[in-house]
């Protein structure tokens, strides 16, 4: 791999890139099947000369780029249409519920904070650095979710993390308590089935 | 299925040895598509079940070379290829027809 062309290896890493966009399962194929495409384009003697070649190469690597997002945008379009079908009545009593409790929690957070304001006037001490340790922690968790999840509800993820980031806890928990999707369990081993 | 250009293009390229596997950057310069247009489409097709693809198997004189993914149209893809592209060669020749019959005459007034 490292006596490959520096070319090849700059739309390697770009087509990698690309494919991270796609679902885990379909990912490593995709990113090879591309991947196998460079070496027939950098020794394509039809285009001349060699640099004409590597620009080549690179808008191909623009178009996989572009295709990964339209694979992506058709593959969550369908996950929507999935998702809404089934008993939409629980999903909403489901929502209710966890708006509930995230409003409940939320409510906690803030008398305790309010609490802990007022027992201690004057310089902040080492319970303001706890204090700002758990909510970084607390905000780190947040985005690290988001990140990892395949779909968030309502709103793009970035709006999210905009959220999340301008409003310390109240963004999180109101993220964990209506934006956040449940994670699908992992599938069934394959002999539990038949 | 919308035929639209590109598709079309692509499925002159398949359908003229139906039984030859292409590699996308074949049907790339045969079909003189951006990468961004052909893999998207081909992906749509592989749902449909109009077209197959399978891994070439590592052979000796490829030189070291990864083995590239090829495409091919599968019987249900060949029919609808056949009847989309005949659809569309009905179609061209009345369009054809009708653009020379409202251009003005050479020497008219207009």
């Amino acid at each position: 791999m490292s006596r490959a062309p520096l070319v090849q290896r700059i739309a390697e890493w770009l087509i990698r890139a690309a494919c991270r966009r796609l679902p885990a399962e379909v990912r490593a194929e995709h990113g090879r099947e591309w991947a196998a495409e460079l070496p027939a384009i950098l020794d394509d003697q039809s285009i001349r000369p060699p640099l004409r070649r590597a620009l080549r190469a690179l808008s191909f690597c623009a178009g996989i780029s572009r295709t990964t997002r339209q694979l992506r945008r058709s593959a969550r379009a369908g996950a929507r249409r999935a998702t809404l079908r089934p008993a939409p009545a629980r999903e909403r009593e489901y929502l209710a519920r966890r708006a509930v409790i995230g409003f409940v929690i939320w409510v906690v957070v803030v008398l305790g904070f309010i609490a802990v304001i007022s027992r201690r006037p004057g310089p902040p001490g080492w319970p303001a650095i706890l204090l700002f340790a758990v909510a970084a922690g607390f905000d780190a968790f947040c985005l690290v979710d988001i990140a990892r999840a395949a779909q968030v509800r309502y709103l793009p993820k970035w709006v999210w993390v905009l959220i999340c980031l301008a409003q310390t806890p109240s963004g999180g928990i109101l993220y964990l308590s209506i934006g956040r999707m449940r994670r699908p369990r992992p599938a069934p081993p394959a002999n539990a089935k038949s | 299925m919308k035929l639209t250009g590109p598709l079309e293009r692509v499925l002159r390229v398949m359908i003229a040895d139906p039984s030859a596997p292409h590699y996308g950057y074949d049907l790339m310069k045969a079909a003189k598509l951006a990468s961004g247009t052909l893999y998207p489409m081909l992906a749509r097709l592989q749902e449909d079940g109009l077209v197959d693809s399978e891994w070439e198997a590592q052979r000796e004189d490829a030189g070291g070379r990864p083995p590239r993914k090829y495409y091919r149209l599968t019987a249900e893809g060949l029919r609808v290829a056949r009847l989309e592209l005949a659809q569309a060669a009905a179609a061209a020749p009345a369009r054809q027809a009708g653009y020379g019959a409202t251009r003005p005459a050479p020497g008219s007034t207009r």
